[in-house]
């Protein structure tokens, strides 16, 4: 390992360096998300799960409401400031319907049709909420002729709210009306109002307010109630105005089902016509000029691109649920697979009178490629001499520059040979090793790897099988005493007692991980040995024996320990370099899927189970945390935070049934909640960013990276080589 | 060798030592108490040793371990590959990186470049926690959004950096420690009660007769602060220079005095019944807090607050303790860490379902405040990495940090009298002529702003005025403005 203080002197470098790549790796994944947010809290605002305020003001006094207004007519004049109100009532034989709280995706339409039919206008209240979900039949009202007037934009009840948010509700509702029909109204009604003797102290100051702010306030003589239910029959008779008089009625065409209010205006239009009744907008009936202005210019720019907004936005959340159920049901099937498939690995090789075959005791080659690794060597080969197994340890010094080669021969232990080479890279090392080793079953191992002395003999029994062309073994994190230590030891159990069990039984184990597993030399020489194509060769070399019709098993046994990064900028770039090595290795075997024979097997069941799993559901897993924040801060946030703990205790019961399966003490489990809120997030966010980079042709510009570092490498910068020589890839 | 199917044994390697019983021994030079540091700033009475190289830093190691103590611990494994290379990592030469070692055999470890030996300056991060904890402080008090308590749990981490330094103090004998903190505790209380004390009588404060001379002995709580001292609900006017409410805003913070002295008071017997039994002392608060602080238990009266705020803050304060003697640090980490997530968690929930008029202010909701701020310096102190200079561009607040430290019992005291103060000058924008006309609505709207701005210069004006008592009290020579620049100057 590293000493701190060449650690510390080489961040302060690298630092320097990587300050120019660094905004983009953050920068793209942090504004998608951010759109994202943004696209849901717009989402949140026109459904009415921000700002939303649903108190109603309890009956007041009406000794501050002028007599004029409470016997007067239900159009209410404050505009003029100093003058006293004054009301104004509909003329006898006109009947002003008006549609609260709409527009409606479902009955708006149907409304409108029933005064088509029988050319009948009306004025529609619309709230901005709706209007800007529904701009289209916004535009449609003011096409066949209605009028449109305010009803705020949250439908609170004003007389709560200060000067400020009654201002704010209703720009925000004539910025709403701007983009959907390119006009202004100055017409108002507020939200839960009834007639005009209804207006009382608490209501009466806003009513005096909006005035002011240059609107006429709307209420009704008739309310039909229809929002009740109550039947056509009694709609009817609660609409219609006594003796042939004007009226303005109270209808709604939203908020729930209005079949009855539709039948309704079937019924009361031809009726009251026949009765000599004329069913127009407001102004038209007091005879005044129309409500509307046209919008230009600035204002009604703003209000397309608000709807507009909205209208993505929409769109977009209707995508993203559905993305939420698929990756929630992905999940939840991944585990249940995992769950039953582990099990019956573990039941299947834990049987009392199960063998690979005969006794596997031939010697084998042990290849310890290395690169700098003067603290560990010594310890990686002790451990290895200790072995109970016959075998060879070739180390393959890949040009270090810290004389690990001179401290592996200076140790004078027989059966170690050290092989050097010109610095080359893992692959380059581990070809030149099988060329070297002996044996016909070559183990392969990290550097800074620590074997037990049982786990060559535990590696190298499923060859016994001779369909076996590589086996796993079981990576275990040392360093688990830190919280990254601890997370990354939780993932790596899970990893391999649970994923590797279920792809070992389903065949179609993506990877062998570097820093343990064992291999059929002639499988190796089949498919040509290590390969440079990909950042991840293990993951390729794997696929290959796959296609070629190796079996691929797992050796609980087997263990190895490894240290695990223990800086968030170590374990970045060791995941990227994973997740991004996956997509390439899946990428270059991509023809197995339509090719025939084992490969074709492999190509067509394994390749998509593993893509659907390693690539495609983390791009998805971060709509989790999206959702859940939305519903955190907006949504219903009990129900939030026990869906959230649901998902947590599925997790921890897997976790728990692999820490079982391993014989781990289950106290690191403590970390998974904080695991899930810190440490999965990362690593999707890596996972984007190799996304990123693999759709913008980054794997040219990786390999000219790769190639200088080869170039540095001697001189300058060995920790960055470093990082890429550790790649081992414990977890599936 | 072990292959670790035991995993881990007790969170050591082997290399570090369990840090209790063996940290170097309390010198009294280390004490400003004694005089030896004059000019060195430790005014605020639980300050007198934050020195980095005693919060917990490896003793093996001396000057290095300063600033590596992190990723010696971040190391300290179950895995026993590591036993063997850890002290090997530290030792070898820091420049393989230059291809030195290349090609030799087994270099021997290179000589350790000469560190000089840890010298005993502050703890620049627990400075800047307490800095950042006084201006929160004066922040929440100013602008009185309840999610700052959330943020950023003030209360807990004084207490709980005043409880790491008492236990640290109490190596020497219990008496002259006690002693010590109330000379320099008192001091500066007693000219604030100076000046508030007589304004409120002058302003027709009358004894309450019913309480006959008990009365009495509550006023003396204004010298010595074993309760809250009592104060007029009503003084001044509507309007006038002084509000109606000044008594009570001014004397409020008086609480934290009271709950300081309770700890001082307690921490010998705390202190003792900590070290037999850590973890039921540490949450015992906690357990006292979930009875009396949840209307389970009442106690009323002055008593009863007192011991709420006790139960609250006990934890932190505790916590310090635990600091002090490196229990944090013996702990693995992810252990910590979670637990205290788990704790925090807790508050957070607790709150959600006990929220007041004022929402999430913690202040109010006893118990979230009590685990929410357990877990908050909990981590704060997991991850304290010692420093003895400010690192990057923190530096540059380091003269405001250390002026922050020396006077943060004046600025505690006063902060809200000046906060009044403060308001008062801004109002007086309205009276300047035509000023106050044409930009009358803006002073409206920045209203909050504007004090924001006025109070800094006027505690400035305050610590002109009133620090030099703290230097009195703790028998220095008074400092009018002890930002350590003098000591920056001697250095360079």
């Amino acid at each position: 390992m590293t000493i701190p203080v060449q650690r510390g002197r080489h961040n302060r470098r690298k630092k320097r360096t990587v300050r120019r790549r660094l905004p983009m790796r953050y920068l793209l994944p942090s504004l998608l998300l951010v759109a994202l947010l943004a696209m849901l809290m717009l989402r949140g605002y026109v459904h009415s799960e921000i700002l939303a305020d649903h108190r109603i003001q309890a009956p007041a006094p009406t000794t501050q409401v002028p007599a004029d207004v409470l016997d007067g007519g239900p159009v209410i004049d404050a505009r003029k400031a100093g003058e006293p109100a004054k009301t104004l009532r509909i003329p006898d034989h006109k009947i002003v319907l008006t549609f609260d709280d709409g527009p409606d995706p479902v009955w708006t339409p149907r409304v409108l049709d029933e005064l088509k039919k029988h050319d009948a206008h009306g004025v529609f209240f619309v709230t901005g909420t709706m209007a800007s979900r529904y701009p289209g039949l916004v535009k449609r009202m003011v096409d066949e002729g209605h009028e449109i007037g305010l009803h705020t934009f949250n439908h609170p009840d004003l007389s709560f709210q200060s000067t400020s948010r009654i201002d704010w509700e209703l720009s925000q509702n004539q910025l709403v009306l701007a983009g959907a029909a390119g006009i202004r109204t100055s017409l108002f009604r507020p939200p839960y109002s009834s007639f005009s003797d209804a207006m009382d102290n608490k209501s009466w100051p806003v009513t005096q307010y909006i005035g002011s702010r240059g609107y006429l306030t709307v209420v009704n003589n008739t309310d039909s109630e229809d929002w009740k239910r109550p039947g056509v029959r009694a709609i009817l008779e609660r609409a219609t105005p006594k003796g042939g008089k004007g009226a303005i009625i109270l209808m709604h065409d939203s908020g729930g089902d209005r079949s009855q209010t539709v039948a309704a205006l079937g019924r009361f239009l031809p009726q009251m016509q026949e009765e000599g009744y004329e069913f127009t907008h407001l102004t038209a009936a007091l005879g005044a000029p129309s409500a509307h202005t046209p919008v230009t210019g600035f204002a009604l720019w703003k209000g397309k691109a608000f709807v507009f907004a909205v209208d993505i936005s929409e769109r977009i959340t209707g995508v993203l649920v559905v993305g939420l159920a698929v990756i929630g049901a992905l999940v939840l099937v991944r585990f249940g697979l995992m769950l039953l498939l582990s099990f019956l690995h573990a039941r299947k090789v834990r049987r009392k009178d199960f063998s690979w075959g005969e006794p596997f005791t031939r010697p084998v080659t042990v290849l310890v490629p290395a690169y700098n690794e003067r603290e560990c060597i010594e310890a990686t080969v002790r451990s290895l001499v200790a072995s109970d197994y016959p075998i060879e340890v070739i180390v393959i010094d890949d040009g270090s520059t810290d004389g690990t080669a001179d401290l592996v021969d200076a140790m004078w232990i027989p059966n170690v040979r050290v092989v050097r080479q010109q610095n080359a890279g893992k692959p380059a090392a581990l070809n030149n090793g099988i060329a070297n080793a002996r044996y016909d079953i070559v183990v392969m191992m990290d550097g800074d790897t620590v074997f037990e002395p049982s786990t060559v003999r535990e590696l190298v029994q499923p060859f016994a099988d001779p369909r076996v062309g590589a086996v796993a073994g079981n990576a275990k994190v040392g360093n688990r005493d830190s919280l990254i230590g601890a997370w990354q030891h939780i993932e790596y159990v899970m990893g391999f007692n649970l994923d590797r069990r279920m792809y070992d039984l389903l065949g179609c184990m993506p990877t062998i991980p570097g820093a343990v597993g064992a291999f059929r030399r002639e499988a190796l020489d089949r498919i040509g040995g290590m390969s440079e194509d990909t950042l991840a060769e293990d993951t390729d070399v794997t696929m290959g024996l796959h296609r070629d019709g190796w079996r691929v098993v797992y050796a609980e046994d087997a263990r190895a320990w490894t240290e695990a990064p223990e800086s968030v900028q170590q374990l970045w770039s060791q995941r990227y370099r994973w997740s991004y090595g996956t997509m390439q290795a899946i990428w270059k075997h991509r023809r197995a899927v339509i090719e025939r024979g084992p490969s074709g097997r492999f190509g067509r069941v394994g390749l998509p189970f593993v893509s659907l799993f390693m690539v495609v559901a983390p791009l998805l897993a971060p709509l989790i945390d999206v959702f859940l924040l939305y519903g955190l801060v907006f949504g219903p946030t009990g129900k939030t935070v026990a869906a959230w703990f649901g998902v947590l205790m599925v997790q921890a019961v897997c976790a728990a049934y692999a820490f079982r399966l391993d014989r781990e003490r289950m106290t690191h489990l403590i970390s998974l909640p904080l695991q899930q809120i810190l440490y999965r997030q990362l690593m999707y966010v890596v996972l984007l960013q190799s996304w990123i980079t693999a759709l913008t042709g980054g794997r040219l510009r990786w390999q000219k990276l790769r190639r200088t570092g080869v170039v540095e490498a001697p001189g300058g910068t060995p920790n960055r080589r470093k990082d890429a020589e550790k790649d081992r890839r414990p977890v599936a | 060798m072990t292959y670790p199917n035991q995993p881990r044994h007790d969170g050591h390697d082997g290399t570090r030592p369990p840090q209790g019983g063996t940290r170097p021994p309390h010198d009294g030079t280390w004490m400003p108490e004694s005089g030896a540091l004059p000019g060195r700033g430790s005014a605020y009475p639980e300050q007198d040793g934050t020195y980095a190289g005693r919060t917990g830093a490896p003793p093996a190691q001396d000057g290095p371990s300063l600033v590596r103590e992190d990723a010696a611990a971040g190391r300290g494994g179950p895995y026993p590959a590591y036993a063997g290379t850890l002290p090997g990592q530290t030792r070898t030469a820091p420049d393989t990186a230059a291809g030195t070692a290349a090609g030799t055999t087994a270099p021997p470890a290179a000589p350790e470049a000469p560190v000089p030996p840890a010298r005993p300056g502050r703890d620049r991060y627990l400075d800047l926690l307490r800095a950042v904890a006084l201006v929160r402080v004066v922040f929440f008090h100013l602008f009185g959004w309840a999610w700052l308590t959330v943020l950023f749990p003030s209360m807990g981490v004084m207490f709980a950096l005043a409880g790491s330094l008492m236990a640290r103090s109490l190596a020497r004998p219990a008496g002259g420690v006690i002693r010590g903190r109330l000379r320099r505790l008192l001091p500066p209380m007693w000219a604030f009660s100076l000046l508030v004390v007589p304004v409120m009588f002058a302003l027709s404060w009358k004894p309450v007769r019913e309480e006959g001379l008990w009365w009495f002995v509550k006023i003396g709580c204004y010298l010595f602060p074993i309760g809250s001292p009592p104060y007029p609900e009503e003084s001044g006017s509507t309007g006038g220079w002084l509000e109606l409410t000044w008594a009570d805003q001014a004397v409020g913070p008086l609480w934290y005095i009271r709950a300081y002295l309770w700890f001082v008071l307690a921490s010998p017997l705390l202190l003792r019944a900590f070290r037999r039994l850590p973890w039921v002392t540490l949450l015992a608060p906690i357990g006292l807090t979930a009875v009396i602080g949840t209307g389970l238990v009442t106690v009323d009266g002055m008593l009863g607050d007192g011991l709420v705020d006790f139960a609250v803050f006990g934890s932190c304060w505790i916590l310090g303790f635990a600091h002090n003697d490196g229990l944090l640090k013996e702990i693995p980490r992810y252990l910590a860490v979670s637990s205290a997530a788990i704790v925090m968690g807790f508050g957070l929930w607790w709150a959600s379902g006990h929220l007041t008029e004022e929402g999430w202010n913690l202040d109010e909701i006893p118990l979230a405040q009590a685990t929410w701020s357990l877990g908050f310096c909990a981590i704060l102190l997991i991850y304290a990495p010692s420093w003895q200079k400010l690192p990057g561009k923190l530096a540059g607040w380091d003269g405001l940090i250390t002026l922050a430290n020396n006077r943060a019992v004046t600025i505690y005291l006063w902060h809200n009298l000046l906060l009044m103060a403060a308001a008062q000058l801004v109002d007086e924008l309205w009276t300047i002529p035509w000023f106050g006309d044409a930009f009358g609505s803006y002073i409206e709207k920045s209203y909050d702003a504007l004090v924001l701005i006025a109070i800094w210069p006027l505690i400035g004006l305050a610590i002109l005025a009133f620090g030099w008592v703290e230097d009195t009290a703790a028998k220095r020579r008074p400092r009018l403005w002890p930002n350590g620049a003098d000591r920056r100057g001697k250095r360079a």
